[in-house]
């Protein structure tokens, strides 16, 4: 049975390796009617899955039992997109009315895939709002797996402070335990399936041995672990194995890097996999990463050394010429796959990968028979051991040196497109990891020594990844304190990030959004411009950037934006609330009120699409309809702050100011150094009459930030309206500076002049508040005015007034005619206004 | 044949909404007409397109009503062209506002002659404030060439927008101020 299915299982990855779903739908679908084994049935949910279907694979699974941990994942993460989250829960934990597993066993059973699982299910259990569950299942997911970024992120989104120095370490975990340690769980459950793997292994491999390879498939197959750990996750390792020629990068991710690395050993003699029987989450991107393994010729004898050859009779590679190629070739790979963002490495890997082809087999074959734990350690020893000696020991070092260097290099893009990706992809920067461990192993030259080569193997690697978790661990830092919304903390931590990670999309992108939520609107929208210019197609951060033009009322920027972003992606949610945002900039409320509908409709889970909709019914007065949407963006995230926000001036024009107060407030718990909040609390407690309250917030928000105008301006009114003319009046001047042009601030003052008596410069200043504002405020400047010439009506001028000025041009074109020095203001005022 | 002026076209509301200062409602009230001829009702009324429009089919005055929670309203706008309805063309006007159909009292008359495009009704108070009404009903009480059903094209309510979003003040004008207006 096996036999038969070999071919067609290789068949069919191979085809999915090159993302040709049509046909690996097909042939999954002939497989799975002649064998309706539950491999085949994996596999035929997987080429649904990656075609986009997941409602096939979803009734395809449900339809069958699925006893496997790859099966019950796959259902799992179908019912999760599906949004059957009860159903999702139940198959992974058993449900409520079962015994629930706990997340050790959970662990055991799912092995190298129980990090995504427990991600999954933290993802599960977050959306149903059980927060602390969710944030459990997190902390132990990437105890699991450090090298995930998606639970991290998840959890400083809900709230929790997550701490990246503890988190993105390799611990004892996986890392480096030749992966036997993830693979070993999974490995006993297809037990069954290795020893027929071994035959296959063998044919395939001089089969595949003919076959010219993709230096991408070879590297692949490298990554892909033909570990146990692989094929719980994946299909069966044999598939992958029978796909020798292919090497994908996305076995990498598979359980931490590592282990990874040790099957990545392992899977290079295979060279067989033309497949990647891979992880779903990865693609075969960055073959550049992917061709360092190639230098297995060195290491070639070692592993015949070590390994009896039962491979096919291909013949050893001749050790001497591998070796010097790939010595050159590995300082050269060294330089060009560690940055090659570009698939350049991939070029110069090819031949070398040949050779390891050939070795590979055999190799590939035994460790198949062992148990991962076993086959990984001493695959790793004998390449390493070859490079090792091959150069001396200080360029070992050198090299290693270099590479823990570029390694980071390597995985922020990866990083930035993961992050696009969201979550699953960070395995990539295993695959950069295990490429240049590759790279080092291959240089062995074979000299044998297997001992200190493992070791010095070791060390490598584990610089390796070293260099990528302390990038993470800086990003994590940068992004909790975002998240805190410790904006200041989050920039200079991302700043300092080296530059080539700096200027990518996702990192400019959230320095760009503490920026916002700073309110510093233009060096928010240089930074997002410059993330426009880098990578024009992410559209995640965009509805940001749209906002911030918003506030700056860049229409045509903002119309240019929408028209890009729309065009490109009508599938997501942030180019409709970019589309939103750019009609009710031009007070185009209606058609604005359909896009943000637009958005939700498109991702309901999408939480500022709501708290959008929210603002644009309070300005059409639709109060109760957006206390609703302000309601759902909230429920999606508690610690939305907008959303508190809006229901606060919600409450505010209704006049409820209690309310409004406690709104406020919560939102400032939330985000602590937003000073256009902490205004807003001083003008609420103001209304309320506490305005000692106000001032003490007022000067508050003033000592955050000095530049926000409004504040000094609310100070002053507060001021004014406690009658304290002077220091109003100080304030006021002081405001003149800063935004000369401003009709408010000579209206204010021409008020406090008005108040104090000084009419000359009342009107002065109430003519000057007209000419910079013809419209609007012009009739209550008018009124202000009129006002004088009708003694009677002499009240206090307070704040709680000004809604009484009436947009009525007769009346003060008529006391205009009274007063013979006003005539001239007047005059000038109705030409203005007609 | 009209001795007196012809009355000008005002601006076109679609302007006056973008600066922001009013907001049109119709959408939020309930319209209703004293007779329409089928498919010539309050859809076409309020379609926002000239070409089609409310004919009445019954004996004058004619009316149509707008009905809302208490809104503050401050001008009306119709659209009525004399080239292509003549006599169908209303030429008076009489606008009531009030809080039901029993206590409606006249705000204002306007003439029209041989208007062709958008008029501008301003409805104010005494002391010239927007008012404050429930229900508008606007009669149309002669045409022109005292034709006995009238046209209307467009009717367009509007209301003013209070800009400012925290304090009672009016509207800033400058970016610098606008921008920490409010949280979005």
């Amino acid at each position: 049975m096996t036999v038969l299915q070999e071919p067609v299982q290789a068949a069919v990855w191979h085809a999915l390796n090159h993302y040709a779903y049509r046909d690996a739908v097909f042939l999954a679908e002939r497989l799975y009617a002649e064998v309706h084994s539950e491999e085949a049935l994996f596999l035929l949910a997987t080429c649904y899955y990656r075609s986009g279907k997941a409602y096939k694979a979803y009734h395809l699974l449900k339809g069958h039992s699925c006893t496997t941990p790859q099966c019950k994942y796959l259902l799992a993460k179908c019912c999760v997109e599906l949004s059957k989250l009860a159903e999702g829960e139940q198959i992974l934990t058993g449900g409520v009315l079962n015994k629930q597993k706990s997340q050790d066993d959970i662990v055991t059973e799912f092995g190298d895939s129980s990090c995504f699982t427990l991600a999954l299910l933290g993802q599960i259990y977050c959306k149903t709002d059980r927060l602390a569950k969710g944030a459990e299942c997190y902390q132990r997911s990437l105890s699991e797996n450090p090298f995930l970024w998606s639970p991290f992120e998840s959890l400083c989104q809900i709230g929790e402070r997550p701490d990246p120095e503890q988190i993105f370490k390799l611990t004892s975990l996986q890392s480096f335990n030749a992966g036997s340690g993830g693979g070993a769980p999974t490995f006993p459950i297809s037990p069954a399936h290795t020893p027929s793997h071994n035959m296959p292994h063998r044919q395939v491999d001089s089969v595949l041995m003919e076959t010219p390879q993709d230096t991408l498939e070879l590297n692949r197959l490298n990554l892909e672990s033909s570990n146990s750990k692989y094929s719980s996750i994946n299909t069966d390792s044999s598939m992958s194995y029978i796909d020798s020629s292919v090497i994908s990068p996305d076995s990498a991710p598979l359980g931490t890097g590592g282990s990874l690395l040790s099957k990545q050993v392992q899977n290079k003699p295979k060279s067989g996999r033309c497949l990647l029987g891979g992880t779903a989450t990865l693609s075969p991107l960055t073959p550049s990463f992917g061709i360092l393994p190639l230098e297995p010729s060195p290491g070639d004898p070692s592993y015949l050394q070590n390994y009896s050859h039962s491979g096919t009779g291909m013949e050893p590679p001749p050790p001497p010429g591998p070796p010097k190629k790939t010595v050159s070739r590995i300082s050269q790979v060294g330089t060009k796959s560690v940055f090659a963002q570009s698939g350049n490495s991939r070029e110069v890997i090819p031949n070398p990968f040949n050779q390891t082809q050939t070795t590979a087999p055999q190799t590939s074959t035994t460790p198949q028979v062992l148990s991962p734990t076993i086959a990984a350690p001493p695959n790793v020893q004998p390449r390493r051991s070859s490079r090792l000696f091959t150069s001396a020991s200080s360029t070992a070092k050198e090299n290693s040196k270099k590479l823990k260097m570029k390694f980071p290099t390597k995985i922020p893009n990866r990083k930035t497109k993961t992050k696009t990706g969201k979550g699953g992809i960070t395995p990539s920067s295993l695959n950069e990891s295990i490429e240049i461990l590759k790279l080092d192993s291959s240089m062995a030259e074979g000299k044998g020594n297997i001992s200190s080569p493992q070791f010095q193997a070791f060390t490598l690697q584990k610089a390796a990844a070293d260099g990528l978790m302390s990038l993470m661990r800086d990003i994590g830092r940068g992004y909790l304190a975002l998240c805190s919304y410790n904006c200041r903390e989050a920039i200079n931590i991302l700043s300092q990030l080296p530059a080539h990670h700096y200027n990518t999309g996702w990192v400019l992108g959230q320095i760009g959004r503490a920026h916002f939520e700073l309110a510093e609107y233009m060096q928010a929208e240089r930074i997002f411009s410059e993330v426009r210019r880098i990578e024009s197609y992410r559209v995640e951060g965009m509805e940001i950037y749209s906002t911030t033009l918003w506030h700056l009322q860049k229409d045509v920027a903002l119309s240019a934006l929408s028209k890009d972003l729309t065009d490109m992606d009508k599938n997501s949610p942030e180019p409709w609330c970019v589309a939103g945002n750019c009609f009710s900039l031009q007070r185009e409320h209606d058609i604005a009120i359909k896009f943000f509908t637009r958005a939700i409709q498109v991702d309901p889970s999408f939480a500022y699409a709501y708290t959008l909709l929210g603002h644009e019914l309070v300005l059409t007065e639709e109060l109760e309809k957006a206390l609703g949407c302000f309601r759902n963006a909230i429920r999606l995230n508690k610690r939305h702050y907008n959303a508190w926000y809006g229901l606060g001036m919600i409450y505010y024009k209704q006049e409820k100011f209690n309310l409004a107060e406690i709104h406020f407030k919560k939102a400032l718990s939330i985000n602590p150094q937003s000073s256009v909040l902490l205004c807003h609390i001083g003008v609420v407690q103001h209304a309320l009459k506490k305005s000692d309250h106000a001032l003490e917030t007022l000067n508050r928000a003033i000592s955050i930030d000095p530049k926000n105008p409004l504040c000094k301006f609310h100070r002053a009114s507060i001021l004014f309206a406690n009658e304290k003319y002077k220091a109003a009046l100080q304030e006021l001047e002081e405001l003149k500076q800063i935004v000369p042009k401003e009709s408010l601030v000579y209206f204010l003052i021409g008020k406090v002049y008005k108040k104090l008596g000084q009419t000359h410069l009342a009107l002065m200043n109430f003519s000057w508040a007209m000419d910079l504002d013809p419209k609007g405020a012009n009739n209550q400047i008018k009124e202000a005015i009129d006002k004088r010439y009708l003694p009677d009506d002499e009240e206090p001028v307070t704040p709680d007034d000004y809604p009484y000025y009436s947009t009525e041009l007769e009346e003060s074109q008529e006391s205009s005619m009274t007063d013979a020095d006003d005539t001239q203001l007047h005059t000038t005022e109705s030409d203005e206004v007609l | 044949m009209a001795t007196a002026a012809k009355t000008p076209p005002g601006a076109d509301p679609k302007q006056l909404e973008r600066t922001g200062t009013v907001r049109e409602i119709g959408a939020q009230a309930v319209w209703s007409l004293s007779s329409c001829k089928p498919g010539f009702g309050v859809d076409q009324l309020r379609d926002d397109n000239l070409e089609t429009y409310w004919q009445s089919d019954g004996s004058q005055p004619h009316l149509f009503r707008v009905l809302t929670r208490k809104t503050t309203v401050k001008m009306l706008c119709i659209y009525a062209d004399y080239k292509s309805d003549e006599s169908y063309t209303p030429s008076k006007i009489s606008v009531r506002v009030g809080n039901n159909f029993h206590n409606l009292l006249e705000l204002r008359q306007l003439e029209m002659v041989e208007p062709s495009g958008w008029i501008h009704i301003p409805l104010l108070d005494l002391v010239n404030n927007p008012i404050r009404t429930f229900m508008i009903q606007i009669a149309v009480l002669a045409n022109h060439q005292n034709g006995r059903d009238t046209h209307m094209r467009q009717i367009k309510v509007y209301t003013p927008v209070e800009e400012s979003s925290i304090g009672k003040f009016p509207r800033c004008t400058t970016v610098d101020f606008m921008m920490y207006r409010t949280i979005r």
